[in-house]
């Protein structure tokens, strides 16, 4: 996993649905190890903003490029298999399966058993279940879910099972992490513990972190460079200092003084 | 049922286990089940030695309908893609097992085809063209989610019934053809008695034992199958398909691959059976059929292997149960004397358990068993 980072280059990406522009040119770059945050009020394309970078959309025009290589128009799961992942800003976990199942699920990329080596439970696959199994305890122990392995995640509290959302994402050991309002609905304890597991990813495993967020005091704290979005149009854009006293942001969120 | 039924509850408690807080890690409670599952084993090892033709069939009947659950579990229950057309692939594998077992003869005025091959590798053949059959398939099956693939594996039972009625060489038309029996090792699966402990052994008897390793053999298959990376990427696309691409999963091949997994179950369901009847008829690989089929994974319940047998037992011992009881039995009787018939009757009473089982156990009856009792 220890290929260079690479910079993801958004380059003037217009989504349109049928006739209702959600993204009108939007660029902006993630510097490699930084965390980005996209804002906005709500409707400004935040989570457009996403679907296009994790493929969900497809852009009507414009491009992305993680390093030197397009995603713009792969299919889902070819770009996770380039190392980016995501969280969704409204849990997308498995009801029943425990969360060591969830975690293992975002090793999907990094394992290879197939239909026949499951069935027949080969040796490889055994031992790759294993390894990987592994792997999920350091991850769920990093950030602090090691004692719910066993618990299905979906009796878990929200904020938890945010976090095991962020750890699925993790688990796929990327290169770039989107993160949809990651702290949203939680505790004030669970929040900080949330910002500090951020911080902790982008210090000490280096990946680019893209995050959308409402919460201010969050975004101002974690991110090296902000991007605002309004009606689809990046408005402003710079340190998280610059943004705050942009005029235009400003509007944006207060409307215009009359 | 089979060592593999009880061995299955394990997966289907933790699979499936219900989202009720605190309840920690309900898969762990299966003390008495070792002991369960011995009982049942040797039991099921014996039926042979004291059951009447009767009963072997019905059980025969009751586990290859297990093997197809399986099958349509895997696909239905497991990745949420509705498949009305199960019936397709098990004709595909009883009539094939038929045309490539089968010589080349003349029945009742109608040639028909047969490649005459050793009946063991027919056997085979069989299942992996029913695979082949869910692969020409796939490409449909990988693009379509939930109930627009239920709708369009509709057209495979009408292709297939049209098929089976009109293509008299291969087929043998409406009358059928006979089933070669099986012979494996040497060792023929047919009417000829041997006799075990004093106990003549027929088709059915031998047939019984084939069927209990095939059905041993599919469950711990789809159980390894369902608890490994397969089943987890498999469970994405049914809970979140979104989420399960952005994960890396690719949605459109595992949906083809289980797809064509569950075309095998099927294929191999239907050479037992066919082994059963010994006589291959195409209304029998109807509609009704399929839905049978769905019935069974709903009653027993969706996603486990457990449930796939549980309900496969349920739906297809019912007419069984009812038409040798149908003399004490009020309300029910003899077909062909007027009141309703043991097939009609089980019929409205499996209508009831899935309407039950949809209303007030949402897991099925395989669920039954979880402790920890959702209250919402």
């Amino acid at each position: 996993m220890t290929t260079s980072p690479a910079p993801l280059t958004v380059r003037d990406v217009t989504v349109r649905f049928a006739g209702l522009t959600a993204l009108d040119t939007v660029s902006f770059t993630v510097e490699p190890g930084s965390v980005h945050a996209v804002i906005g009020p709500n409707g400004a394309g935040k989570s457009t903003t996403f679907n296009v970078l994790s493929g969900v959309y497809r852009a009507t025009s414009g491009s992305v490029h993680l390093g030197a290589t397009e995603l713009t128009g792969l299919a889902p799961h070819r770009i996770a298999g380039l190392g980016v992942a995501r969280t969704f800003q409204n849990l997308a976990l498995p009801p029943h399966a425990t969360v060591a199942e969830s975690l293992m699920l975002g090793r999907h990329r990094l394992t290879r058993a197939g239909f026949v080596a499951a069935g027949l439970r080969l040796p490889s696959a055994t031992r790759e279940a294993r390894r990987h199994l592994e792997r999920v305890r350091e991850i769920a122990g990093f950030i602090g879910l090691d004692k719910e392995l066993d618990f299905p995640a979906g009796a878990l509290p929200y904020g938890k099972q945010k976090l095991v959302e962020l750890g699925r994402a993790l688990c796929m050991e990327p290169e770039v992490l989107l993160l949809d309002e990651p702290i949203a609905g939680m505790t004030a304890d669970e929040r900080r513990r949330t910002a500090a597991v951020v911080a902790g990813v982008r210090d000490s495993l280096g990946i680019s972190i893209v995050m959308v967020e409402h919460d201010m005091g969050v975004v101002m704290r974690l991110a090296d460079a902000v991007t605002v979005l309004d009606f689809g149009r990046r408005i402003a854009g710079g340190t998280p200092a610059e943004v705050q006293n942009d005029p235009a942001v400003v509007q944006a969120y207060l409307g215009a003084q009359e | 049922m089979s060592e593999a039924t009880k061995d299955a509850t394990a997966p289907a408690a933790t699979a499936g286990a219900p989202p009720a807080a605190g309840t920690p890690f309900t898969g762990r409670l299966r003390r008495p089940a070792p002991y369960l599952w011995l009982a049942g084993s040797v039991l099921l090892l014996l039926f042979p030695f004291y059951l009447d033709r009767f009963w072997l069939q019905a059980g025969l009947f009751a586990m290859a309908a297990a093997i197809g659950a399986i099958g349509l579990n895997l696909l239905t229950g497991s990745t949420g893609q509705l498949s009305m057309g199960h019936a397709f692939f098990l004709a595909v594998g009883a009539y094939g097992y038929c045309v490539l077992a089968g010589e080349s003869s003349t029945e009742n005025g109608h040639a028909l085809t047969g490649l005459g091959l050793p009946s063991w590798l027919a056997a085979v053949l069989a299942v992996l063209l029913a695979g082949a059959a869910g692969g020409l398939f796939s490409p449909i099956a990988g693009r379509l989610s939930g109930a627009y693939l239920g709708i369009a594996t509709l057209a495979l039972i009408f292709i297939g019934q049209h098929v089976l009625f009109n293509a008299g060489s291969l087929t043998g038309g409406f009358n059928g053809r006979p089933v070669p029996p099986l012979s494996l090792f040497g060792f023929t699966f047919d009417d000829a008695e041997v006799v075990v402990a004093a106990v003549p052994f027929q088709s059915s008897e031998k047939l019984w034992y084939l069927g209990l390793a095939a059905l041993l053999a599919g469950g711990l298959f789809a159980r390894g199958v369902l608890r490994g990376r397969p089943g987890r990427a498999l469970n994405a696309i049914r809970d979140h398909r979104i989420a399960a691409g952005v994960m890396g999963v690719p949605v459109a091949r595992y949906r083809a691959g289980v797809f064509v997994l569950s075309s095998m179950y099927a294929g191999l369901a239907g050479v037992l059976l066919a082994l059963v009847f010994q006589r291959t008829v195409p209304e029998y690989f109807g509609m009704i059929l399929s839905l049978e089929y769905l019935a069974m994974i709903v009653i027993g319940g969706l996603g486990s292997v457990a449930g796939a047998v549980i309900g496969a037992a349920f739906v297809s011992l019912l007419p069984q149960v009812l038409t040798h009881y149908s003399d004490s039995l009020p309300l029910v009787s003899a077909p062909g004397t007027g009141g309703i018939a043991p097939g009609e009757a089980s019929r409205y009473l499996y209508g009831a358990a899935v309407v039950a089982v949809v209303l007030f156990l949402p897991g099925g009856i395989a669920r039954l068993k979880t402790p920890g009792e959702k209250k919402k």
